[in-house]
């Protein structure tokens, strides 16, 4: 049987806030299992966990703090003129704490 | 007469002679679009207020040109093709844009894509399908759909696409143009919604490689913006575009290119695979040295899942902050957690939607060691191979894809695995950042296809310079598609 199950698609599903079809939710089962046969594969190759993991393209950046220098922000106007709900020079939005 | 099918340079000295103006040319470019739009869907907004340029010295002043539509353009929509945006308007530009508003480019259209660039083909896209104009049987690839398909219809000479698997890359194959992504972090990312961060790039989709080295010049640069991005005032790609053999080698890897990989092949991917060694053997006239190489089969099979588990894990984190709170049309609810789930569900595409909770579980805690640290590991594992091989030669050379543009009835089509990972594994080129081209190289039932050359990081303009050679042996630069009405 199956680690996968339609049940946990949609527990994923509810805590990233987005709902699924009946359809949606066969497309991301049958989608895990593909996956989960090739990582199988994945798990075959010798010493794969010794492999340090790959974050980014390329592995030389270069940072640096920047200069201390007080620079202009992004219009207010512009954001205002941007935002849907203004009322006055604040932008309203729905009550989003509990 | 089209001045549109011309090259930068031909439009450029056209324009220094007062022989067409910018206006002119701003004027045929709209009403290709407009046309185009009819026949294929290619853009999510066009530009029809569009001012010209001025035309100075500098070659891209007063010419057209497209921008995917996952570019921040200051008071133009800016949607990513997503219904979770399809109002948003930005109040500023990508450090990309910004660039070429300075050179004098004109920006006429936006163009569509797969939605915030997930998915390869051209059919996510919130305003619909984008048909290819070879054939409106067939779909472009993607996500770059809309800029490969204008460029192909001849509507200017190059529009930006944005690469993270081949993005830019198979739909130029799809459309008989050229896709070049250059090295990660030459052009900031700045301003462009992100899609996988480690693997996103910026390029340019045009008809010929001379075209492509001039509007990567110009978009290139250190941003402070982008602390991913790099110095590359040294790389001057146009300037040192030249046809060059001597010592070139290149190589192609055998379980990749060979026929007996596929023991179910169809037709077009065996014509497809004959024409790729047909493009050896021309590298090989030329005086270029090609060899074949062999890769471990489980690793390469292991790319796409690699790919899909790294980008799913990065899209779903990026994509967030898409809520409807503080971008996007708000979801109808009582409150904000009902909001946010109404926006989601209604504005995000089934394929988004199944990524993210990919994402999201392979970021557990409990499951990130066997999925997402695993494909990190095969991510250097292939980057190390790819990187060996780079010790010996200057570029490894594919075929793109397993044949010509799909039917749209033909891609969710499942295949062997092998055929998977041929369709799928120029992801390599994104998991190292490395530069990668894709130029036409001939027909196959007469719809174009493509061959792939990628090389190691920072050697852009080595890259480009066997394109650019290899583009004038072949024959197939500056095409314009043409509709094929025998392919059935």
């Amino acid at each position: 049987m199956s680690k996968f199950t339609k049940e946990m698609v949609d527990d994923y599903a509810n805590k990233l806030l987005i709902g699924l079809t009946e359809e949606e939710n066969k497309l991301v089962l049958d989608e895990f299992e593909q996956i989960d046969k090739q990582i199988d594969l994945i798990n075959e190759i010798p010493n794969i966990e010794n492999v340090t993991p790959m974050t980014h393209a390329l592995d030389n950046f270069v940072t640096f703090l920047r200069d201390d220098e007080a620079k202009t922000s992004d219009d207010i106007d512009d954001i205002l003129a941007n935002a849907k709900d203004v009322e006055g020079r604040e932008i309203q939005i729905p009550k989003v704490v509990d | 007469m089209s001045n549109m099918n011309k090259t930068i340079k031909e439009l450029h000295e056209l324009l220094k002679n007062g022989e067409i103006t910018s206006e002119e040319l701003v004027k045929e470019s709209l009403e290709k679009a407009h046309q185009l739009q009819e026949e294929c869907n290619a853009f999510v907004t066009i530009i029809d207020d569009a001012n010209p340029e001025k035309v100075t010295d500098n070659l891209l002043s007063g010419i057209p040109y497209g921008i995917k539509d996952n570019y921040s353009t200051k008071g133009i929509l800016t949607t990513g093709s997503s219904n979770t945006l399809k109002d948003y308007v930005p109040y500023f530009n990508a450090t990309a844009i910004e660039k070429l508003n300075k050179a004098g480019a004109v920006k006429v259209t936006k163009t569509v894509m797969d939605e915030f660039g997930m998915g390869g083909t051209g059919t996510t896209g919130h305003t619909g399908i984008v048909l290819n104009p070879w054939d409106k049987t067939r779909i472009c690839a993607g996500s770059s759909a809309g800029s490969a398909c204008a460029v192909a219809a001849g509507v200017y000479p190059y529009a930006l696409g944005t690469d993270t698997g081949d993005s830019i890359r198979k739909p130029a194959a799809y459309c008989g143009i050229v896709g070049y992504k250059p090295t990660y972090g030459m052009i900031s990312r700045y301003g462009v919604f992100p899609f996988a961060s480690s693997l996103d790039h910026l390029g340019v989709l045009a008809r010929n490689v001379e075209d492509c080295a001039i509007v990567v010049d110009e978009m290139k640069g250190i941003d402070e913006k982008d602390m991913t991005s790099w110095d590359s005032k040294d790389i001057n790609l146009f300037a040192n575009l030249k046809e060059e053999t001597e010592g070139k080698k290149l190589c192609y890897i055998k379980e990749l290119c060979d026929i007996s990989s596929y023991p179910n092949a169809d037709e077009e991917l065996k014509l497809h695979l004959e024409n790729f060694h047909k493009t050896i053997q021309k590298c090989r006239d030329l005086g270029i040295e090609v060899e074949e190489v062999s890769v471990d089969r489980k690793l390469l099979n292991a790319l796409f899942s690699t790919y899909i588990v790294i980008y799913s894990a990065e899209a779903s984190s990026n994509m967030s902050n898409l809520t409807g709170i503080i971008f996007g049309p708000r979801g109808n609810a009582d409150n904000y957690i009902d909001m946010i789930k109404d926006h989601r569900t209604n504005g995000f595409s089934t394929l988004i939607k199944r990524r993210f909770i990919i994402g999201s579980y392979v970021l557990q805690k409990e499951n990130m060691e066997r999925y997402f640290k695993n494909a990190q590991r095969i991510r250097r594992l292939a980057v190390d191979i790819w990187k060996d091989l780079y010790k010996k030669y200057d570029a490894v050379i594919s075929p793109v894809g397993i044949g010509p543009a799909k039917k749209i009835e033909d891609i969710n089509k499942s295949h062997d695995t092998n055929t998977v990972t041929l369709d799928e594994y120029l992801c390599i080129a994104n998991f190292g950042g490395f530069p990668s081209i894709t130029i036409p190289n001939g027909f196959v039932n007469n719809l174009p296809v493509g061959v792939n050359i990628t090389g190691n990081c920072f050697d852009d303009s080595n890259v480009l310079n066997i394109a650019y050679t290899l583009e004038n042996a072949l024959g197939y630069k500056n095409q314009i598609a043409k509709e094929v009405k025998n392919n059935e």
